[in-house]
């Protein structure tokens, strides 16, 4: 894990890219360094204790030149919505850079990037990454209907092969974007890697599709957190452990910190009914 | 003014170098906050919630936010009091600061044991102190029910009493009808300070799904919300008992500090505000010593307990 600052980091521009959808970029030299794509910053949006607790947000762009890093977020409650009014020129007060990151293993050759409405959010840095690892990367990208399909010229301009699916058929593939998956299964294009963020049933759905095909399938979970440190265990997911027992492979569950331990996880080790 | 005014309190018979301690399951095993904080400069630590066999928590959503505070249902989830001993206490060992291990268990037996255990190793993996978790809201056995009865509360801790050595705190629930009994019975039992308050119970109601919207239906709250009422009850309870105090409940700045400790609070610990601002209790400590300064008060004791009325 990398070390976590609590620093404050100036606005540098804001801008509504979608309906109740915003990217933000914050000067952050400190987090670049060590900042990885899946990571997450832990933000405090209000001044005083109302919304109390922080809200974690995916990092979606690194720039380490420029000591740059980008978010993207949807407003959906209190801490977003205050988040919105701040203007360029604020300082905010963050956690980060947090959790453990995708796992781009050196030997794959392909990958699919799969992300479902706001969960695009931590991708672009992850197909950024991919792309100069010298993968070939695939991004399929689903949404309620065309206005909210976020980024999709961005990953192109890095070099990805970009899909979309629509859930009202307003924009491209009528349909889930883990069609999309199934399709490019069935035309034969194998990837070495799946990575997904978005809803839970997607990520469920991709995840067994993944393990049909035999595919590492990782995910990135969102759970209501805490601290965002380790500390306060409140945003744990149920994850299968294995644990040898009277020389027999024992299956064991045990609850795992979405912040620290997580936020990705092997979309195998996730116990999905619960 | 003062130049360097005394920030020392003695809770327990442990030596702290200021009032400021932790409150538990808010500061984990400590070494989370080593990135943000100078362990050193705090008080005391008080770790997570231990028991003997490592408990694996409730199922999620175990926290909710609400106006001004939070809810929580960990459910006591933690490694157990070996892995603790074996694993967390060694990386403590190299700080200044007293450590605080609470305890927890569905039964007497399971109390006396872990005081038994952590008594035994309190030299060697420095130990300083026991804090009994009697107020647990969030479990199924045990947790609260010590601390809602004068009698068990009596039966418990005299019972722990017998079989250590090391400091006892006990931490109240403030889920009572009066809460003076009980901190009376804990008194006669044999502690040696009392801590409070530990959370309020409540719920959070999702109005789309007609569900709780914690699993375990209710939580413990805690944050800025709880404080006014954790500051009645350390006013109460500082007006029946001879033993120190440690005031829990909402502190999330020096004022709120300031305000327990002239209700009668010994200490302080800092809870829900660790999780906003990982800084918060290093930056309450020199903010007291700021505020003796100003005020040209020469030890933090004299504060103690001296509300007007």
């Amino acid at each position: 894990m990398s070390f976590i600052y609590n620093i404050k980091v100036k606005i540098l521009s804001r801008k509504e890219v979608a309906p109740d959808i915003y990217l933000m970029k914050l000067k952050a030299p400190e987090i670049v360094q060590d900042a990885l794509p899946g990571q997450f910053i832990h933000i405090k949006c209000s001044k005083g204790n109302y919304p109390l607790l922080r809200r974690p947000l995916s990092i979606h762009r690194i720039v380490k030149e420029e000591g740059e890093i980008y978010i993207l977020f949807q407003v959906v409650g209190e801490g977003t919505k205050l988040l919105t009014q701040k203007e360029v020129g604020d300082n905010l007060d963050i956690l980060g850079p947090i959790g453990n990151g995708f796992n781009i293993y050196p030997e794959s050759k392909k990958i699919i990037i799969i992300g479902g409405g706001i969960g695009v959010a931590p991708l672009l840095a992850l197909c950024e990454e991919s792309i100069r690892k010298g993968k070939e990367v695939r991004v399929l990208i689903g949404a309620l209907n065309k206005e909210l399909v976020i980024g999709e010229e961005n990953f192109r301009k890095l070099g990805a092969k970009v899909d979309v699916a629509t859930d009202d058929g307003s924009y491209k593939y009528k349909g889930l974007v883990t069609d999309l998956l199934e399709g490019s299964i069935r035309e034969g294009w194998l990837a070495d890697q799946i990575f997904a963020c978005g809803p839970k049933l997607m990520l469920k759905k991709i995840n067994e599709i993944a393990l049909e095909v035999n595919i590492n399938c990782q995910v990135s979970l969102e759970e209501r957190m805490g601290c965002g440190i380790g500390a306060c265990l409140g945003c744990v997911c149920k994850i299968k452990a294995k644990e040898k027992n009277n020389n027999q492979n024992q299956i064991k569950y045990i609850y795992k910190r979405v912040c620290v331990d997580g936020p990705i996880f092997e979309g195998s080790e996730v116990v999905w009914d619960d | 003014m003062i130049d360097k005014p005394n920030l020392e309190v003695e809770i327990a018979g442990i030596k702290l170098k200021n009032p400021v301690m932790t409150a538990s399951g808010t500061f984990g095993y400590g070494e989370e906050f080593s990135p943000f904080i100078d362990l050193d400069k705090l008080g005391a630590m008080v770790l997570k919630g231990i028991t003997l066999k490592p408990k694996m928590g409730n199922p999620p959503p175990r926290i909710i936010e609400t106006p001004s505070g939070m809810l929580n249902a960990i459910g006591l989830q933690n490694v157990g009091v070996e892995v603790l001993i074996k694993e967390k206490l060694p990386y403590l060992k190299k700080f200044n600061t007293p450590v605080i291990i609470n305890i927890s268990g569905d039964t007497i037996e399971e109390y006396v044991e872990l005081a038994r255990r952590l008594g035994e190793v309190s030299k060697e993996m420095g130990v300083a102190g026991l804090e009994v978790n009697i107020s647990c809201p969030n479990v199924k056995k045990g947790g609260m029910d010590w601390g809602t009865d004068a009698k068990a509360t009596y039966k418990i801790v005299s019972s722990i009493r017998k079989s250590t050595t090391l400091p006892l705190i006990v931490k109240l629930t403030p889920n009572v009808t009066d809460i003076k009994i009980i901190a009376q019975a804990a008194e006669e039992a044999g502690a040696d300070a009392l801590s409070l308050i530990n959370t309020l119970v409540g719920m959070v109601v999702d109005i789309d799904s007609c569900k709780p919207k914690l699993a375990n239906i209710s939580g413990g709250l805690s944050g800025p919300a709880v404080k006014p009422i954790a500051l009645w009850l350390v006013w109460q309870v500082f007006q029946t008992v001879k033993i120190p105090i440690i005031g829990i409940g909402g502190i999330i700045k020096l004022e709120d500090a300031l305000e327990f400790i002239i209700a009668g609070a010994r200490a302080i610990e800092i809870g829900t505000a660790n999780f906003v601002n990982p800084k918060v209790t290093v930056e309450i400590i020199e903010g007291i010593e700021k505020y003796l300064k100003e005020k040209n008060i020469k030890k933090i004791n004299e504060l103690v307990g001296i509300m007007k009325i």
